[in-house]
């Protein structure tokens, strides 16, 4: 079926007339074909191995006369980046800042990468904050807090966050939270939950105070990952166990609302699995090991019928109308 | 009744997504939309992308679950013809339930009915597997096939459809490595058969198979390049004649120039046909053949490569950016209308035209597409 015949179809019906179908098919045969996405996936990879391999280049090359030119020319680099960026933004406004300047994001992605290298390096070499680590973890943190919210960025803002966490001792980025956090630690978990429920703070407040308001998305989600998930560890493991468990019903039930107010199933499913676990585990507790075990395969088909027609009927507890 | 699916509803249904993209672009009314949607029904039942791996998930289950209640009447005669034959009730129940919810239910590719036709597919074919023992490997694939190519033209399944290519393309393989002549010929009949498996899939015009029709395109350019790329002969060589480490192969010049060419000519073929499979095949095949080239001629430590690579591909990325500032050649950087934006420009048309839909529209004359239309959209 080609979109001849699809429109030969509509005619036939009488939707549309045949001077509004020439005007389609001329615009279909004269359309021209993007590559814009192909493009911009180029030049993010191209971010992406460049930065990667400069931070390693700097520290192969220590001893060697080739070195400092290396540092000197990212030090260049960093600075022409975000000179570029400041000579193309736009004027500072709380909503959504569309810049007519096709590079300028990925300019300051570049200058935050770079910036990056540069200071870890510079710590590593010269120590100029000496052992104040703290500090050296801060800085970045702040300045891609500063040129998210300035330029308008969503993914130097998840940068600034990442940074911010680790600051904290922990690690954010959604696939790592559960295998490269100690959450053995129950000092840790305090902080992760406390972060956590700070980031969907944020993320609540920037979208009922449309300050920024697409990033409240950003926050949430990396905010409610962290809380949710450490929340859970600290209902199986944390002393004591009820105040983890109520904490993690809290969250979810925060997530079960937020989900239904930007209509998001992301943040339903993070909810609602969340809350699930937590509530079989105080049943299990609740009846005991022995009668947990017998009454398990029944509360498990049961709860997995149920969970399929939840999933059968999730459009209308989101308000998707559809 | 060879569709399984019903086929005039998957038509309008297509129908209804073209339709969806005109108005995205105004240029037809929310109106007009309203009444192909009347004029063209469809009534399957589509849940999102997350429901569908949910209901996969727990369909798969209940699958099991039950393979597993009727494997207890059988469990006294465990022989493999036994099993042979458990298998088929198995997989005639997973068809029955399969036909009921496609018609019953309206499913379409919704989660349950693709669990229900691996299953039903898996027993079968598990089933030649258990009553025909100790043959050929490539008789397995041979006689699977009578099931996949059926199953396939029924059901349309994207999975069927590269597990169907996969083990076409194994049969050829099995048959031709069982003699010396045939390893030497492998990578030139996976290119012929590659070839001829595009060109017989991208002749088709078929709605009920469009989705099915673009993995095997891209199947058939990935085998067709890999079969030509000099790392993969260059291994795939030392692995069949089991050489410790893998020697120059026979006609290497001729395989460079298949490294190099298939790409490029991915690329070119996709600009000028306006084909986005074979260009972002190119592309991803040309990143490879950098890969190819780098492992046998550069030496380099890796941070120097990641730079290097990096910085070419910034440099390409900015240039043609900026070569494509306005179209050139048909090519242009715009991006396609996206569906986010859909209401807002829907919107603002509404607002800058300010027009009453007339009846058929006639409101989109000549005069005012030309100018505002195509200046909207493009």
């Amino acid at each position: 079926m080609t979109t001849q015949s699809i429109l030969k179809e509509l005619i036939n019906k009488k939707i549309i007339s045949g001077h509004q179908a020439e005007a389609i098919r001329s615009f279909e045969t004269n359309k021209a074909f993007s590559v814009h996405w192909e493009l911009r996936s180029i030049l993010f990879l191209g971010i992406l191995l460049f930065s990667s391999g400069i931070g390693v280049l700097i520290y192969e090359n220590i001893d060697t006369i080739g070195h400092q030119a290396i540092i000197a020319a990212i030090a260049i680099l960093t600075i022409v980046c975000f000179w570029y960026v400041f000579r193309n933004s736009l004027p500072y406004q709380h909503s959504e800042l569309k810049n007519t300047n096709k590079f300028a994001s990925y300019v300051l992605l570049l200058g935050c990468t770079t910036f990056l290298a540069l200071e870890g390096y510079l710590q590593f070499q010269y120590e100029i904050f000496g052992i104040k680590y703290g500090l050296a973890v801060l800085i970045p943190t702040i300045l891609f807090f500063f040129s998210a919210y300035r330029f308008d960025h969503t993914g130097v803002l998840s940068m600034a966050i990442t940074g911010l966490a680790s600051w904290v001792g922990l690690t954010i980025a959604p696939l790592s939270v559960l295998t490269k956090n100690d959450f053995t630690d129950q000092k840790l978990v305090w902080s992760a939950i406390i972060l956590g429920t700070l980031l969907a703070l944020t993320g609540w407040l920037s979208d009922s105070k449309e300050i920024k308001k697409h990033f409240s998305f950003t926050y949430l989600f990396l905010g409610g990952n962290l809380a949710l998930i450490a929340s859970l560890i600290g209902s199986f493991r944390g002393e004591p166990q009820i105040v983890f468990q109520f904490a993690g019903l809290l969250f979810s039930v925060f997530y079960i609302l937020t989900a239904r107010r930007s209509q998001s199933l992301v943040f339903l499913l993070m909810g609602v699995v969340t809350a699930y676990i937590i509530v079989s585990y105080m049943l299990a507790k609740l009846l005991g090991e022995a009668l947990a075990m017998t009454l398990a395969t029944l509360y498990f088909t049961f709860s997995s019928i149920g969970v399929i027609l939840f999933l059968l009927k999730y459009k209308k507890f989101l308000g998707i109308k559809r | 009744m060879i569709k399984a699916y019903n086929n005039t509803w998957v038509t309008n249904l297509y129908i209804r997504e073209t339709a969806a993209g005109w108005v995205s672009k105004n240029l037809l009314t929310t109106e007009q939309e309203a009444q192909i949607q009347k004029a063209f029904p469809e009534h399957f039942y589509r849940p999102g992308i997350f429901v569908t791996i949910g209901l996969f998930f727990f369909a798969s289950i209940a699958c099991s679950f039950f393979a597993g209640f009727l494997s207890l009447f059988f469990l006294d005669g465990f022989s493999d013809g036994a099993f042979g034959i458990f298998s088929i009730i198995c997989a005639i129940a997973f068809l029955a339930a399969l036909e009921f919810v496609i018609r019953d239910r309206k499913l379409f590719h919704s989660g349950i009915d693709n669990a229900l036709l691996y299953a039903a597919v898996g027993a079968v074919i598990s089933s030649f597997f258990l009553i025909i023992e100790g043959e050929r490997p490539w008789l397995y694939c041979f006689l699977s096939l009578f099931i996949l190519v059926p199953a396939l033209l029924r059901y349309a399944d994207l999975l069927l459809a590269a597990v169907t290519y996969f083990t076409a393309a194994a049969l050829i393989a099995l048959i031709l490595t069982e003699s010396a002549l045939g390893k030497a010929l492998l990578p030139f009949a996976f290119m012929i058969f590659s070839f001829l498996s595009y060109m017989l899939v991208s002749r088709s015009t078929s709605i009920y198979y469009h989705k099915c029709q673009q993995i095997l395109e891209v199947l058939s350019l990935a085998t067709l390049y890999l079969a030509g790329n000099y790392f993969v002969v260059r291994e795939g060589n030392a692995l069949l004649n089991d050489l410790p480490a893998s020697t120059q192969v026979a006609f290497a010049y001729l395989f460079y120039f298949f490294t190099a060419a298939i790409p490029i000519a991915y690329i070119c073929l996709g600009l000028k046909k306006y084909n986005r499979v074979l260009f972002v095949t190119g592309l991803l095949a040309l990143g490879a053949s950098i890969v190819t080239y780098r492992t046998y001629f550069l030496q380099l430590t890796i941070s120097q490569e990641l730079t290097l690579a990096g910085t070419f591909l910034i440099i390409v990325a900015v240039l043609a950016i900026r070569y494509l500032k306005n179209p050139k050649k048909g090519i242009s950087d715009e991006p396609e209308a996206k569906r986010k934006f859909a209401y807002l420009e829907a919107i603002v048309a509404a607002e800058v035209l300010g027009q009453a839909p007339q009846e058929n529209g006639i409101q989109f004359g000549e005069g005012n597409f030309g100018g505002g239309g195509a200046g909207e959209a493009y």
